[in-house]
Protein backbone atom coordinates (compact mmCIF):
# COMPACT_ATOMS: atom_id res chain seq x y z
CA UNK A 1 0.00 0.00 0.00
CA UNK A 2 2.90 2.35 1.04
CA UNK A 3 4.51 1.43 -1.99
CA UNK A 4 1.81 2.14 -4.19
CA UNK A 5 1.21 5.33 -3.02
CA UNK A 6 4.12 6.64 -1.40
CA UNK A 7 6.09 7.92 -4.55
CA UNK A 8 3.44 10.20 -4.66
CA UNK A 9 4.50 12.34 -1.68
CA UNK A 10 6.73 14.43 -3.83
CA UNK A 11 4.66 15.07 -6.72
CA UNK A 12 2.23 16.77 -4.19
CA UNK A 13 4.98 18.56 -2.84
CA UNK A 14 6.08 20.14 -6.02
CA UNK A 15 2.22 20.41 -7.00
CA UNK A 16 2.40 22.55 -3.72
CA UNK A 17 5.02 24.67 -4.50
CA UNK A 18 3.67 25.70 -8.19
CA UNK A 19 0.37 26.65 -6.92
CA UNK A 20 2.07 28.50 -4.16
CA UNK A 21 3.96 30.40 -6.19
CA UNK A 22 0.82 31.15 -8.91
CA UNK A 23 2.56 30.03 -11.67
CA UNK A 24 -0.63 29.49 -12.90
CA UNK A 25 -3.69 32.19 -12.36
CA UNK A 26 -5.16 30.94 -9.29
CA UNK A 27 -8.88 30.68 -10.91
CA UNK A 28 -7.46 28.02 -13.20
CA UNK A 29 -4.84 26.27 -10.95
CA UNK A 30 -5.45 25.36 -7.52
CA UNK A 31 -3.39 23.87 -4.92
CA UNK A 32 -3.50 20.49 -2.72
CA UNK A 33 -4.54 22.48 0.34
CA UNK A 34 -7.84 24.21 -1.60
CA UNK A 35 -8.43 20.35 -3.18
CA UNK A 36 -8.44 18.91 -0.07
CA UNK A 37 -10.61 21.42 2.08
CA UNK A 38 -13.10 21.33 -1.23
CA UNK A 39 -12.85 17.40 -0.87
CA UNK A 40 -13.89 17.39 2.92
CA UNK A 41 -16.20 19.82 2.42
CA UNK A 42 -18.21 18.04 -0.36
CA UNK A 43 -18.05 14.63 1.90
CA UNK A 44 -19.33 16.74 4.45
CA UNK A 45 -21.54 17.57 2.31
CA UNK A 46 -22.53 14.30 1.42
CA UNK A 47 -22.34 15.31 -2.13
CA UNK A 48 -18.83 13.51 -3.10
CA UNK A 49 -20.20 10.22 -1.42
CA UNK A 50 -23.81 10.80 -3.25
CA UNK A 51 -22.38 11.14 -7.16
CA UNK A 52 -19.66 8.43 -6.12
CA UNK A 53 -22.30 5.85 -5.37
CA UNK A 54 -24.52 6.78 -8.65
CA UNK A 55 -21.19 6.33 -11.09
CA UNK A 56 -20.11 3.36 -8.84
CA UNK A 57 -23.69 1.97 -9.63
CA UNK A 58 -24.02 2.37 -13.03
CA UNK A 59 -20.71 1.64 -13.40
CA UNK A 60 -20.69 -1.89 -11.77
CA UNK A 61 -24.46 -2.71 -13.29
CA UNK A 62 -22.98 -2.30 -16.68
CA UNK A 63 -19.52 -4.23 -16.13
CA UNK A 64 -21.47 -6.98 -14.65
CA UNK A 65 -24.22 -6.92 -17.62
CA UNK A 66 -20.83 -7.06 -19.74
CA UNK A 67 -19.16 -9.95 -17.94
CA UNK A 68 -22.21 -12.21 -18.34
CA UNK A 69 -22.93 -11.38 -21.61
CA UNK A 70 -19.03 -11.56 -22.65
CA UNK A 71 -17.23 -14.40 -20.89
CA UNK A 72 -20.00 -16.53 -22.11
CA UNK A 73 -20.19 -15.24 -25.29
CA UNK A 74 -16.71 -14.97 -26.04
CA UNK A 75 -15.95 -18.28 -25.03
CA UNK A 76 -18.82 -19.67 -27.16
CA UNK A 77 -17.75 -17.84 -30.40
CA UNK A 78 -13.69 -19.15 -29.76
CA UNK A 79 -14.86 -22.62 -29.51
CA UNK A 80 -16.77 -22.97 -32.67
CA UNK A 81 -14.94 -22.03 -36.08
CA UNK A 82 -17.17 -21.02 -37.93
CA UNK A 83 -18.45 -18.54 -35.46
CA UNK A 84 -15.28 -17.41 -35.17
CA UNK A 85 -14.86 -17.03 -38.52
CA UNK A 86 -17.78 -15.43 -39.20
CA UNK A 87 -17.93 -13.05 -35.98
CA UNK A 88 -14.37 -12.22 -35.85
CA UNK A 89 -14.14 -8.88 -38.30
CA UNK A 90 -17.54 -7.95 -36.82
CA UNK A 91 -16.48 -7.92 -33.45
CA UNK A 92 -13.38 -6.20 -34.75
CA UNK A 93 -15.47 -3.89 -36.42
CA UNK A 94 -17.84 -2.99 -33.57
CA UNK A 95 -14.88 -2.87 -31.49
CA UNK A 96 -13.57 -0.05 -33.45
CA UNK A 97 -16.80 2.14 -33.48
CA UNK A 98 -15.91 4.05 -30.16
CA UNK A 99 -18.36 3.48 -27.32
CA UNK A 100 -19.01 6.60 -27.07
CA UNK A 101 -20.49 7.50 -30.50
CA UNK A 102 -22.76 4.76 -29.72
CA UNK A 103 -24.76 7.36 -27.50
CA UNK A 104 -26.61 9.39 -29.67
CA UNK A 105 -28.04 6.67 -31.12
CA UNK A 106 -28.68 4.93 -27.83
CA UNK A 107 -30.66 8.44 -26.66
CA UNK A 108 -32.92 7.87 -29.50
CA UNK A 109 -33.81 4.82 -27.97
CA UNK A 110 -33.62 4.88 -24.66
CA UNK A 111 -33.80 9.00 -23.93
CA UNK A 112 -31.54 10.73 -21.25
CA UNK A 113 -31.77 7.59 -18.69
CA UNK A 114 -30.01 5.03 -16.88
CA UNK A 115 -30.64 2.43 -19.11
CA UNK A 116 -28.69 4.68 -22.10
CA UNK A 117 -25.48 4.86 -19.94
CA UNK A 118 -25.78 1.25 -19.21
CA UNK A 119 -26.01 0.02 -22.73
CA UNK A 120 -23.36 2.20 -23.60
CA UNK A 121 -20.80 0.50 -20.91
CA UNK A 122 -21.96 -2.51 -21.46
CA UNK A 123 -21.23 -2.63 -25.17
CA UNK A 124 -17.74 -1.03 -24.06
CA UNK A 125 -17.13 -4.06 -22.13
CA UNK A 126 -18.21 -6.63 -24.16
CA UNK A 127 -16.48 -6.52 -27.55
CA UNK A 128 -12.92 -5.80 -26.05
CA UNK A 129 -13.67 -9.37 -23.63
CA UNK A 130 -14.76 -11.11 -26.39
CA UNK A 131 -11.73 -10.44 -28.71
CA UNK A 132 -9.39 -10.77 -25.86
CA UNK A 133 -11.25 -14.07 -24.84
CA UNK A 134 -11.13 -15.51 -28.85
CA UNK A 135 -7.50 -14.93 -29.51
CA UNK A 136 -6.64 -15.91 -25.95
CA UNK A 137 -8.29 -19.61 -26.85
CA UNK A 138 -6.59 -19.58 -29.89
CA UNK A 139 -3.11 -19.24 -28.61
CA UNK A 140 -3.78 -21.88 -25.93
CA UNK A 141 -1.08 -24.65 -27.38
CA UNK A 142 -3.20 -27.45 -29.89
CA UNK A 143 -0.17 -29.97 -27.60
CA UNK A 144 -1.71 -29.29 -24.62
CA UNK A 145 -5.47 -29.96 -26.06
CA UNK A 146 -3.73 -32.86 -27.71
CA UNK A 147 -2.11 -34.40 -24.88
CA UNK A 148 -5.27 -33.93 -22.37
CA UNK A 149 -7.52 -36.15 -25.41
CA UNK A 150 -4.70 -38.41 -25.55
CA UNK A 151 -5.35 -39.40 -21.25
CA UNK A 152 -9.18 -39.83 -22.37
CA UNK A 153 -10.55 -36.26 -21.52
CA UNK A 154 -13.44 -35.69 -23.11
CA UNK A 155 -14.86 -32.06 -25.23
CA UNK A 156 -16.23 -30.85 -21.97
CA UNK A 157 -13.14 -32.02 -19.63
CA UNK A 158 -10.48 -29.92 -22.13
CA UNK A 159 -13.10 -27.14 -22.01
CA UNK A 160 -12.41 -26.70 -18.31
CA UNK A 161 -9.51 -28.23 -17.46
CA UNK A 162 -7.13 -26.72 -20.46
CA UNK A 163 -9.32 -23.96 -22.40
CA UNK A 164 -10.38 -22.39 -19.98
CA UNK A 165 -7.44 -21.59 -17.50
CA UNK A 166 -5.51 -21.05 -20.81
CA UNK A 167 -7.47 -18.49 -21.50
CA UNK A 168 -8.07 -17.13 -18.25
CA UNK A 169 -4.87 -14.37 -18.97
CA UNK A 170 -6.90 -13.23 -22.03
CA UNK A 171 -10.17 -13.00 -19.78
CA UNK A 172 -8.04 -10.76 -17.47
CA UNK A 173 -6.23 -8.41 -20.03
CA UNK A 174 -10.21 -8.04 -21.69
CA UNK A 175 -11.64 -7.16 -18.11
CA UNK A 176 -8.76 -4.96 -17.84
CA UNK A 177 -9.38 -3.18 -21.07
CA UNK A 178 -12.60 -3.05 -21.04
CA UNK A 179 -12.97 -1.54 -17.62
CA UNK A 180 -10.16 1.17 -18.69
CA UNK A 181 -12.40 2.17 -21.81
CA UNK A 182 -15.78 1.60 -19.44
CA UNK A 183 -15.17 3.83 -16.98
CA UNK A 184 -14.15 6.69 -19.40
CA UNK A 185 -17.53 6.16 -21.16
CA UNK A 186 -18.86 6.94 -18.33
CA UNK A 187 -17.67 9.81 -17.38
CA UNK A 188 -18.72 11.02 -20.94
CA UNK A 189 -21.81 9.93 -20.68
CA UNK A 190 -22.34 11.69 -17.28
CA UNK A 191 -21.15 14.80 -18.91
CA UNK A 192 -23.53 14.48 -21.63
CA UNK A 193 -26.44 12.65 -20.23
CA UNK A 194 -25.73 13.46 -16.54
CA UNK A 195 -27.57 14.84 -13.74
CA UNK A 196 -25.42 12.97 -11.49
CA UNK A 197 -21.99 11.19 -10.82
CA UNK A 198 -18.47 12.52 -10.80
CA UNK A 199 -18.49 13.58 -14.57
CA UNK A 200 -21.46 15.73 -13.93
CA UNK A 201 -19.85 17.01 -11.14
CA UNK A 202 -16.52 17.62 -12.46
CA UNK A 203 -18.48 19.42 -15.73
CA UNK A 204 -20.78 21.15 -13.34
CA UNK A 205 -17.95 22.59 -11.17
CA UNK A 206 -16.21 23.59 -14.87
CA UNK A 207 -19.67 25.36 -16.04
CA UNK A 208 -20.03 27.54 -12.92
CA UNK A 209 -16.06 28.03 -13.10
CA UNK A 210 -14.90 26.47 -9.89
CA UNK A 211 -11.72 24.80 -10.96
CA UNK A 212 -11.48 23.25 -7.97
CA UNK A 213 -14.25 21.04 -8.12
CA UNK A 214 -13.10 19.66 -11.41
CA UNK A 215 -9.50 18.76 -9.57
CA UNK A 216 -11.33 17.18 -6.97
CA UNK A 217 -13.21 14.77 -9.45
CA UNK A 218 -10.52 14.34 -11.54
CA UNK A 219 -7.96 13.10 -8.25
CA UNK A 220 -10.79 11.06 -6.98
CA UNK A 221 -11.22 9.56 -10.53
CA UNK A 222 -7.53 9.16 -10.60
CA UNK A 223 -6.97 7.56 -7.54
CA UNK A 224 -9.96 4.85 -7.77
CA UNK A 225 -8.38 3.68 -11.21
CA UNK A 226 -5.12 3.77 -10.02
CA UNK A 227 -5.64 2.19 -7.07
CA UNK A 228 -8.04 -0.68 -9.16
CA UNK A 229 -5.48 -1.27 -11.65
CA UNK A 230 -2.52 -1.53 -9.94
CA UNK A 231 -3.80 -3.21 -6.60
CA UNK A 232 -6.30 -5.51 -8.34
CA UNK A 233 -6.22 -5.85 -12.10
CA UNK A 234 -2.73 -6.29 -12.79
CA UNK A 235 -1.86 -8.30 -9.97
CA UNK A 236 -5.01 -10.33 -11.37
CA UNK A 237 -3.84 -10.44 -14.98
CA UNK A 238 -0.03 -11.02 -13.48
CA UNK A 239 -0.92 -13.62 -11.62
CA UNK A 240 -3.46 -15.72 -13.94
CA UNK A 241 -0.09 -15.25 -16.43
CA UNK A 242 2.03 -16.80 -14.35
CA UNK A 243 -0.02 -19.44 -12.99
CA UNK A 244 -1.59 -20.37 -16.93
CA UNK A 245 0.07 -18.48 -19.00
CA UNK A 246 2.41 -19.56 -21.39
CA UNK A 247 3.04 -16.16 -23.32
CA UNK A 248 4.74 -13.33 -21.18
CA UNK A 249 2.68 -9.70 -22.22
CA UNK A 250 4.92 -6.75 -21.30
CA UNK A 251 3.29 -4.38 -18.51
CA UNK A 252 1.13 -1.72 -20.31
CA UNK A 253 0.33 0.98 -18.69
CA UNK A 254 -3.04 1.54 -18.84
CA UNK B 1 -7.14 -15.22 -38.98
CA UNK B 2 -4.20 -18.60 -40.02
CA UNK B 3 -3.20 -19.29 -43.20
CA UNK B 4 -1.95 -21.69 -44.79
CA UNK B 5 1.76 -22.61 -42.90
CA UNK B 6 4.76 -23.25 -44.83
CA UNK B 7 5.03 -26.84 -43.99
CA UNK B 8 1.20 -27.70 -45.25
CA UNK B 9 2.30 -25.70 -48.25
CA UNK B 10 5.43 -28.05 -48.55
CA UNK B 11 3.55 -30.83 -47.82
CA UNK B 12 1.00 -30.53 -50.38
CA UNK B 13 1.54 -32.19 -53.78
CA UNK B 14 0.44 -31.63 -56.96
CA UNK B 15 0.90 -28.83 -59.36
CA UNK B 16 1.29 -25.76 -57.45
CA UNK B 17 1.09 -22.30 -58.85
CA UNK B 18 3.21 -20.08 -58.01
CA UNK B 19 4.87 -18.40 -55.10
CA UNK B 20 3.65 -15.09 -55.95
CA UNK B 21 0.14 -16.34 -57.23
CA UNK B 22 -0.28 -18.23 -53.90
CA UNK B 23 0.30 -15.20 -51.90
CA UNK B 24 -2.15 -13.15 -53.75
CA UNK B 25 -5.13 -15.84 -54.07
CA UNK B 26 -4.68 -16.12 -50.50
CA UNK B 27 -5.18 -12.40 -49.66
CA UNK B 28 -8.22 -12.91 -51.54
CA UNK B 29 -9.24 -15.76 -49.85
CA UNK B 30 -8.77 -13.84 -46.29
CA UNK B 31 -10.54 -10.48 -48.15
CA UNK B 32 -13.17 -12.75 -49.07
CA UNK B 33 -13.99 -14.08 -45.51
CA UNK B 34 -13.43 -10.70 -43.97
CA UNK B 35 -16.32 -8.99 -45.80
CA UNK B 36 -18.63 -12.17 -45.88
CA UNK B 37 -19.77 -11.18 -42.42
CA UNK B 38 -20.48 -7.74 -43.38
CA UNK B 39 -22.41 -8.79 -46.39
CA UNK B 40 -24.29 -10.80 -43.77
CA UNK B 41 -24.83 -8.41 -41.79
CA UNK B 42 -26.25 -6.24 -44.63
CA UNK B 43 -28.78 -8.40 -45.61
CA UNK B 44 -29.88 -9.47 -41.97
CA UNK B 45 -30.26 -5.59 -41.37
CA UNK B 46 -32.30 -4.93 -44.21
CA UNK B 47 -34.78 -8.25 -43.66
CA UNK B 48 -35.23 -7.41 -40.32
CA UNK B 49 -36.23 -4.06 -40.51
CA UNK B 50 -37.90 -5.15 -43.63
CA UNK B 51 -40.29 -7.64 -41.45
CA UNK B 52 -40.40 -5.91 -38.40
CA UNK B 53 -41.67 -2.41 -39.95
CA UNK B 54 -39.55 -0.66 -37.28
CA UNK B 55 -40.37 2.92 -37.74
CA UNK B 56 -36.91 5.03 -39.70
CA UNK B 57 -36.96 7.27 -36.60
CA UNK B 58 -36.23 4.54 -34.42
CA UNK B 59 -33.58 2.67 -36.96
CA UNK B 60 -33.14 3.24 -40.59
CA UNK B 61 -33.39 1.20 -43.29
CA UNK B 62 -29.49 0.41 -44.71
CA UNK B 63 -31.13 2.16 -47.92
CA UNK B 64 -32.07 5.37 -46.07
CA UNK B 65 -28.20 5.59 -44.48
CA UNK B 66 -26.79 4.79 -48.09
CA UNK B 67 -29.31 8.14 -48.88
CA UNK B 68 -27.78 9.98 -46.25
CA UNK B 69 -24.35 9.45 -46.93
CA UNK B 70 -25.19 10.22 -50.22
CA UNK B 71 -26.56 13.54 -49.36
CA UNK B 72 -24.01 14.68 -47.33
CA UNK B 73 -21.05 13.46 -49.52
CA UNK B 74 -22.51 15.52 -51.68
CA UNK B 75 -23.42 18.73 -49.83
CA UNK B 76 -19.52 18.34 -48.80
CA UNK B 77 -20.69 17.85 -44.97
CA UNK B 78 -19.51 14.73 -44.79
CA UNK B 79 -15.58 15.83 -45.56
CA UNK B 80 -16.10 18.30 -43.47
CA UNK B 81 -16.86 16.83 -40.33
CA UNK B 82 -14.31 13.92 -41.46
CA UNK B 83 -11.83 16.19 -42.10
CA UNK B 84 -12.40 18.15 -39.27
CA UNK B 85 -11.66 14.52 -36.90
CA UNK B 86 -8.96 13.33 -38.47
CA UNK B 87 -7.09 16.50 -38.51
CA UNK B 88 -7.23 16.83 -34.82
CA UNK B 89 -6.61 13.28 -34.04
CA UNK B 90 -3.55 13.81 -36.55
CA UNK B 91 -2.31 16.96 -34.96
CA UNK B 92 -2.85 15.48 -31.64
CA UNK B 93 -1.07 12.04 -32.46
CA UNK B 94 1.62 13.83 -34.10
CA UNK B 95 2.31 16.57 -30.88
CA UNK B 96 2.25 13.38 -28.76
CA UNK B 97 4.99 11.23 -30.34
CA UNK B 98 6.86 14.03 -30.97
CA UNK B 99 6.89 15.15 -27.03
CA UNK B 100 6.53 12.35 -25.99
CA UNK B 101 8.97 9.70 -26.97
CA UNK B 102 12.49 11.47 -26.41
CA UNK B 103 10.51 12.75 -23.12
CA UNK B 104 9.97 9.05 -22.33
CA UNK B 105 13.11 7.84 -24.20
CA UNK B 106 15.04 10.59 -21.37
CA UNK B 107 13.25 9.49 -17.87
CA UNK B 108 13.81 5.75 -19.28
CA UNK B 109 17.44 6.57 -19.31
CA UNK B 110 17.65 7.61 -15.97
CA UNK B 111 16.93 5.16 -13.09
CA UNK B 112 16.14 7.87 -10.50
CA UNK B 113 13.96 9.96 -12.71
CA UNK B 114 12.01 6.51 -13.92
CA UNK B 115 11.77 5.79 -10.34
CA UNK B 116 10.50 9.18 -9.30
CA UNK B 117 7.73 9.53 -12.20
CA UNK B 118 6.14 5.93 -12.71
CA UNK B 119 3.69 6.33 -10.35
CA UNK B 120 2.88 9.72 -11.41
CA UNK B 121 2.96 8.87 -15.08
CA UNK B 122 0.67 5.68 -14.12
CA UNK B 123 -1.33 7.88 -12.62
CA UNK B 124 -1.31 10.17 -15.70
CA UNK B 125 -2.02 7.48 -17.75
CA UNK B 126 -5.37 6.18 -16.02
CA UNK B 127 -6.99 9.28 -15.96
CA UNK B 128 -5.75 10.30 -19.39
CA UNK B 129 -8.14 11.39 -22.48
CA UNK B 130 -11.31 11.93 -21.39
CA UNK B 131 -11.18 12.88 -17.48
CA UNK B 132 -9.48 15.74 -18.92
CA UNK B 133 -12.56 17.52 -20.81
CA UNK B 134 -13.98 19.62 -18.14
CA UNK B 135 -10.57 20.77 -17.18
CA UNK B 136 -9.63 21.29 -21.02
CA UNK B 137 -12.41 23.29 -21.67
CA UNK B 138 -11.79 25.45 -18.64
CA UNK B 139 -8.30 26.05 -19.74
CA UNK B 140 -8.60 26.51 -23.22
CA UNK B 141 -12.06 27.13 -23.82
CA UNK B 142 -14.38 25.13 -26.12
CA UNK B 143 -13.28 24.82 -29.22
CA UNK B 144 -9.96 23.01 -31.81
CA UNK B 145 -7.40 23.69 -28.92
CA UNK B 146 -9.56 21.46 -26.10
CA UNK B 147 -9.84 18.78 -28.55
CA UNK B 148 -6.71 18.49 -29.38
CA UNK B 149 -5.09 18.94 -26.37
CA UNK B 150 -7.17 15.77 -25.44
CA UNK B 151 -6.33 13.64 -28.08
CA UNK B 152 -2.46 14.57 -27.47
CA UNK B 153 -3.01 14.26 -23.88
CA UNK B 154 -4.16 10.24 -23.89
CA UNK B 155 -1.20 9.80 -26.42
CA UNK B 156 1.07 11.29 -24.24
CA UNK B 157 0.76 10.01 -21.38
CA UNK B 158 0.69 6.24 -22.93
CA UNK B 159 3.40 6.77 -24.75
CA UNK B 160 5.72 8.57 -22.43
CA UNK B 161 4.80 5.74 -20.10
CA UNK B 162 5.09 3.00 -21.96
CA UNK B 163 8.63 4.36 -23.40
CA UNK B 164 10.39 4.85 -20.12
CA UNK B 165 8.91 1.29 -19.56
CA UNK B 166 10.86 -0.20 -22.87
CA UNK B 167 13.98 1.53 -22.17
CA UNK B 168 13.79 0.38 -18.63
CA UNK B 169 13.47 -3.59 -20.29
CA UNK B 170 16.76 -3.24 -22.74
CA UNK B 171 19.00 -5.78 -21.32
CA UNK B 172 21.64 -4.00 -19.74
CA UNK B 173 24.38 -6.06 -21.40
CA UNK B 174 23.12 -4.19 -24.58
CA UNK B 175 23.81 -0.94 -22.67
CA UNK B 176 26.58 -1.75 -21.38
CA UNK B 177 28.37 -3.40 -24.95
CA UNK B 178 27.51 0.28 -26.15
CA UNK B 179 28.82 2.64 -23.58
CA UNK B 180 32.33 0.71 -23.79
CA UNK B 181 32.57 1.08 -27.25
CA UNK B 182 32.15 4.59 -26.36
CA UNK B 183 29.03 5.58 -27.86
CA UNK B 184 28.14 9.47 -27.58
CA UNK B 185 24.87 9.81 -25.42
CA UNK B 186 23.16 11.56 -28.57
CA UNK B 187 23.77 8.74 -30.73
CA UNK B 188 23.12 6.05 -27.54
CA UNK B 189 19.35 7.70 -27.26
CA UNK B 190 18.74 7.34 -31.32
CA UNK B 191 20.77 3.94 -31.62
CA UNK B 192 20.44 1.68 -28.80
CA UNK B 193 17.38 3.17 -27.06
CA UNK B 194 14.90 4.21 -29.31
CA UNK B 195 14.84 1.00 -31.11
CA UNK B 196 15.09 -0.87 -28.07
CA UNK B 197 11.84 0.79 -27.22
CA UNK B 198 10.26 0.54 -29.78
CA UNK B 199 7.86 -2.30 -29.67
CA UNK B 200 6.81 -0.60 -25.79
CA UNK B 201 6.22 2.40 -27.64
CA UNK B 202 4.36 1.36 -30.55
CA UNK B 203 2.57 -0.65 -27.95
CA UNK B 204 2.27 2.81 -25.92
CA UNK B 205 0.69 4.46 -29.39
CA UNK B 206 -1.82 1.77 -29.91
CA UNK B 207 -3.29 2.47 -26.05
CA UNK B 208 -2.71 6.05 -26.47
CA UNK B 209 -4.73 6.33 -29.82
CA UNK B 210 -7.22 4.51 -28.46
CA UNK B 211 -7.90 6.11 -25.63
CA UNK B 212 -7.60 9.38 -27.63
CA UNK B 213 -9.98 8.77 -30.43
CA UNK B 214 -12.77 8.20 -28.00
CA UNK B 215 -11.64 11.27 -25.73
CA UNK B 216 -11.87 13.22 -29.85
CA UNK B 217 -15.76 11.55 -29.99
CA UNK B 218 -16.57 12.53 -26.74
CA UNK B 219 -15.06 16.30 -26.72
CA UNK B 220 -16.07 16.59 -30.28
CA UNK B 221 -20.03 15.91 -28.80
CA UNK B 222 -19.44 18.22 -25.71
CA UNK B 223 -16.62 20.97 -26.96
CA UNK B 224 -16.86 21.72 -30.63
CA UNK B 225 -19.22 22.41 -33.73
CA UNK B 226 -17.73 20.38 -36.09
CA UNK B 227 -16.31 17.01 -36.49
CA UNK B 228 -18.02 13.22 -36.29
CA UNK B 229 -18.52 13.39 -32.80
CA UNK B 230 -20.30 16.83 -33.16
CA UNK B 231 -22.27 15.58 -36.14
CA UNK B 232 -23.65 12.40 -34.99
CA UNK B 233 -25.06 14.65 -31.25
CA UNK B 234 -26.33 16.83 -33.78
CA UNK B 235 -28.48 14.32 -35.64
CA UNK B 236 -29.33 12.69 -32.38
CA UNK B 237 -31.58 16.25 -31.93
CA UNK B 238 -33.49 15.57 -35.04
CA UNK B 239 -33.90 12.06 -34.95
CA UNK B 240 -31.69 11.51 -37.45
CA UNK B 241 -30.94 7.71 -36.43
CA UNK B 242 -29.86 7.64 -40.48
CA UNK B 243 -26.99 10.48 -40.21
CA UNK B 244 -25.80 9.09 -37.11
CA UNK B 245 -25.23 5.48 -38.40
CA UNK B 246 -23.30 6.97 -40.95
CA UNK B 247 -21.43 8.88 -38.44
CA UNK B 248 -20.95 5.69 -36.43
CA UNK B 249 -19.85 3.57 -39.65
CA UNK B 250 -17.59 5.99 -40.13
CA UNK B 251 -15.91 6.61 -36.92
CA UNK B 252 -15.57 2.47 -36.81
CA UNK B 253 -14.04 2.28 -40.44
CA UNK B 254 -11.41 4.77 -39.65
CA UNK B 255 -10.32 3.09 -36.32
CA UNK B 256 -10.15 0.08 -37.83
CA UNK B 257 -8.18 0.67 -40.55
CA UNK B 258 -5.95 2.81 -38.36
CA UNK B 259 -5.68 -0.14 -36.03
CA UNK B 260 -5.23 -2.94 -37.86
CA UNK B 261 -3.67 -1.43 -40.91
CA UNK B 262 -1.55 0.63 -39.63
CA UNK B 263 -0.78 -0.06 -35.56
CA UNK B 264 -0.93 -4.13 -35.39
CA UNK B 265 1.58 -4.52 -38.10
CA UNK B 266 3.71 -1.39 -37.15
CA UNK B 267 3.65 -3.52 -33.76
CA UNK B 268 4.37 -7.04 -35.17
CA UNK B 269 7.14 -5.56 -37.19
CA UNK B 270 8.94 -3.50 -34.28
CA UNK B 271 8.39 -6.42 -31.98
CA UNK B 272 9.57 -8.93 -34.85
CA UNK B 273 12.74 -6.65 -35.06
CA UNK B 274 13.88 -5.22 -32.25
CA UNK B 275 11.86 -6.99 -29.76
CA UNK B 276 13.76 -9.31 -27.05
CA UNK B 277 11.43 -11.14 -25.41
CA UNK B 278 8.13 -9.99 -24.45
CA UNK B 279 5.21 -11.13 -26.81
CA UNK B 280 2.94 -7.98 -26.45
CA UNK B 281 -0.85 -9.05 -27.00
Amino acid sequence: MVRTFGPFVPVVLVWWVIAEAEVFPPDLFVGPGTVLAEFRELIAKGILPAYLSDSFTRLWTGVLFGLLIGIPAGFIVAMSRWARRLTWPLLLFFQAIADIAWLPIVIVWFGFSLTAVTFVIVYTIVFPLMISIVSGVEEVPKDLVQAARSLGAGRFRVFTDVIVPGALPAVATGIRTGLGYGWRALIAAEIIVGTSGIGFMMFDARRAGVVTGVFVGMIVLGILWYALDALILAPFERGTIERWGMVRTAEVGR
Amino acid sequence: MPGLTSTEDALSSGIRPSRRGRNLSRRLGAAFWFAVPFVALAITWAVVVEVTGVEARTFPQITDVVRAFGEMWTSGEYLRHTGASLRRVVLGALIGILTAVPFGILLGSSRWASVFFAPLLRFSVALAGIAWIPLATLWLGFGERAVIFIVWNATFFALTYNAMLGVQRIPTQLLQAARSMGTSRPRMFVEVMLPGALPSIVTGLRVGLGYGWRGLVAAEIIATSAGLGYSIFLAQKFFRTDIIIVGMITIGLLWLVTDRALLAPLERRTVERWGMKAVIS
